[in-house]
């Protein structure tokens, strides 16, 4: 395969990253984003690389296997000081953080030039579930509804919580990849438009290292939810600066935080937690641990999650989440999941 | 015929710029069944994504519709209404009360607050 005109162009680009981020890996993400010569994308489609780092577990690697095939070719998959599945071929693993970016440009080149075949897809080229020619219209239903066109059920009609107009409902597990949640909780959801009618926890995000919990990192995510990346990755330096003992100069931040006007997109009320602290609180706890101050981190307050999201619009939902301390998430999750499994079992 | 001949060249020349493009672009791979899948962070959705979706601005379409077809019709009424005199007047007077039967109905309705 000879290199076409257009691959000649996207060399000169940062390579397009998408990152699926395990246990105690966050830290490491982090640095990355601060790294010129790599982009880190949204979604698998914009990617050509699929990076792995940290461990994340055996439940997740049918979620990777499904996230790999929806890179489009040419594809690579780079394991950064994680174990790559022991069925994977030909598998590029780096333990180094300093080489993580080179390894990466090079092996774009190598797609690029045709001197690396792209990956081929892990999972059966097959529809869900059997479809073709079935019905007046080769939906696979009997009538105009229903069937399941490429193998897929068609969604029915449910209740709504909020206007009571009642459309088609989505169900679908979201996560335990997608780079707006939390890396590795997957929640169930039920959606009617963008509004969240039921979520429950499937499973909990990783645990993550130190760098991941600082307040100016957890801000840092708070503002690429809202779409201000430049501002993030000033944030994500200065917690970088701060564990490396240079001090950050928190004050600045918080200027450029408030003249950003971030907090235009977050209501007040939002989020609102038994003990009466809503989203802006909660930001206002973390300037406060940044500034150094002994506060206690947003804790639920015995809020249950699914409650917490219902009713909420997605882009809502997405800063109520990322709004909490990344253990007192987890440990929410894993009580929410352990209700659920009493309630079963009831 | 020498209206034509322009025409040709010029779907002629289209047509190869396009297929240029898509070979200069193309692998030559199929699209693969995985690699069609909506994309959830990883996981499989459960339903079709084929489906009438609840957009929450719907209310406010229909009141900007009541609006555009008010301003619709005044444009050519302005034009004839120093002809028709109050006759002209007393038509978009009745129009216009039609409508704000409309509003005040939406207004009961709620779909003044933004939710």
């Amino acid at each position: 395969m000879g290199i076409s005109v257009l691959d000649k162009f996207g060399l000169g680009a940062p390579v397009p990253v998408f990152a699926a981020v395990g246990a105690m890996s966050l830290g490491r993400a982090e640095h990355l984003t601060l790294d010129p010569g790599v982009r880190l994308v949204g979604s698998p489609r914009h990617a050509a690389i699929l990076l792995v780092t940290g461990d994340i577990g055996d439940k997740a690697l049918a979620n990777l296997r499904r996230l790999h095939d929806q890179l489009p070719h040419p594809r690579a998959t780079v394991w950064w000081s994680a174990d790559p599945a022991s069925d994977w071929d030909d598998p590029i693993i780096v333990t180094s953080s300093e080489r993580i970016a080179t390894v990466l440009s090079s092996v774009w080149r190598a797609l690029l030039s045709g001197k690396r075949q792209s990956e081929a897809d892990c999972l059966p080229d097959a529809p869900p579930n059997p479809w073709r020619g079935v019905g007046p219209n080769g939906q696979g239903g009997k009538g105009m509804m229903g069937g399941t066109p490429y193998g897929r059920p068609m969604a029915m009609t449910g209740e709504d919580i909020r206007d009571g107009l009642s459309l088609d409902i989505y169900s679908a597990p979201f996560g335990p990849f997608l780079p707006s949640l939390p890396h590795g909780l997957v929640l169930d959801m039920t959606l009617q438009g963008d509004v969240i009618q039921r979520a429950e926890v499937e499973r909990p995000p990783y645990k993550q290292d130190t760098l991941a919990a600082t307040p100016l990192v957890a801000l840092a995510r708070i503002l690429r939810l809202l779409e201000l990346p430049a501002l993030a990755e000033r944030f994500v330096r200065a917690a970088i600066g701060e564990a490396a003992g240079r001090s950050a100069d928190v004050a600045a931040l918080r200027r450029a935080f408030l003249r950003s006007g971030a907090l235009w997109a977050i209501p007040p009320g939002l989020g609102r937690t038994p003990d009466d602290v809503d989203l802006r609180d909660r930001l206002e706890l973390w300037w406060a641990a940044a500034a150094g101050e002994p506060v206690a981190a947003a804790s639920f307050a015995g809020a249950a999650i699914g409650d917490l999201l219902r009713g909420l619009e997605w882009q809502e939902a997405m800063l109520v989440l990322n709004s909490f301390d990344l253990d007192a998430l987890r440990q929410a999750c894993v009580e929410a999941m352990e209700q659920a499994k009493s309630e079963e079992a009831v | 015929m020498d209206t034509l001949i322009p025409i040709g060249i010029v779907s002629l020349l289209s047509l190869v710029f396009v297929l240029g493009v898509e070979r200069a672009c193309s692998r030559g791979i199929a699209v693969s069944n995985p690699q069609m899948t909506p994309f959830l962070g990883g996981a499989e959705p459960k339903t079709h994504a084929w489906q009438r979706f609840h957009v929450r601005y719907y209310t406010m379409t229909l009141l900007f519709v009541a609006f555009e077809m008010e301003m619709m019709f005044m444009y050519p009424w302005a034009v004839v209404y120093v002809e028709e005199g109050p006759k002209a007047l007393a038509e978009m007077g009745m129009f216009l009360a039609i409508l704000s039967i409309g509003i005040v109905y939406g207004w009961r309705e709620g779909i003044f607050r933004w939710e």
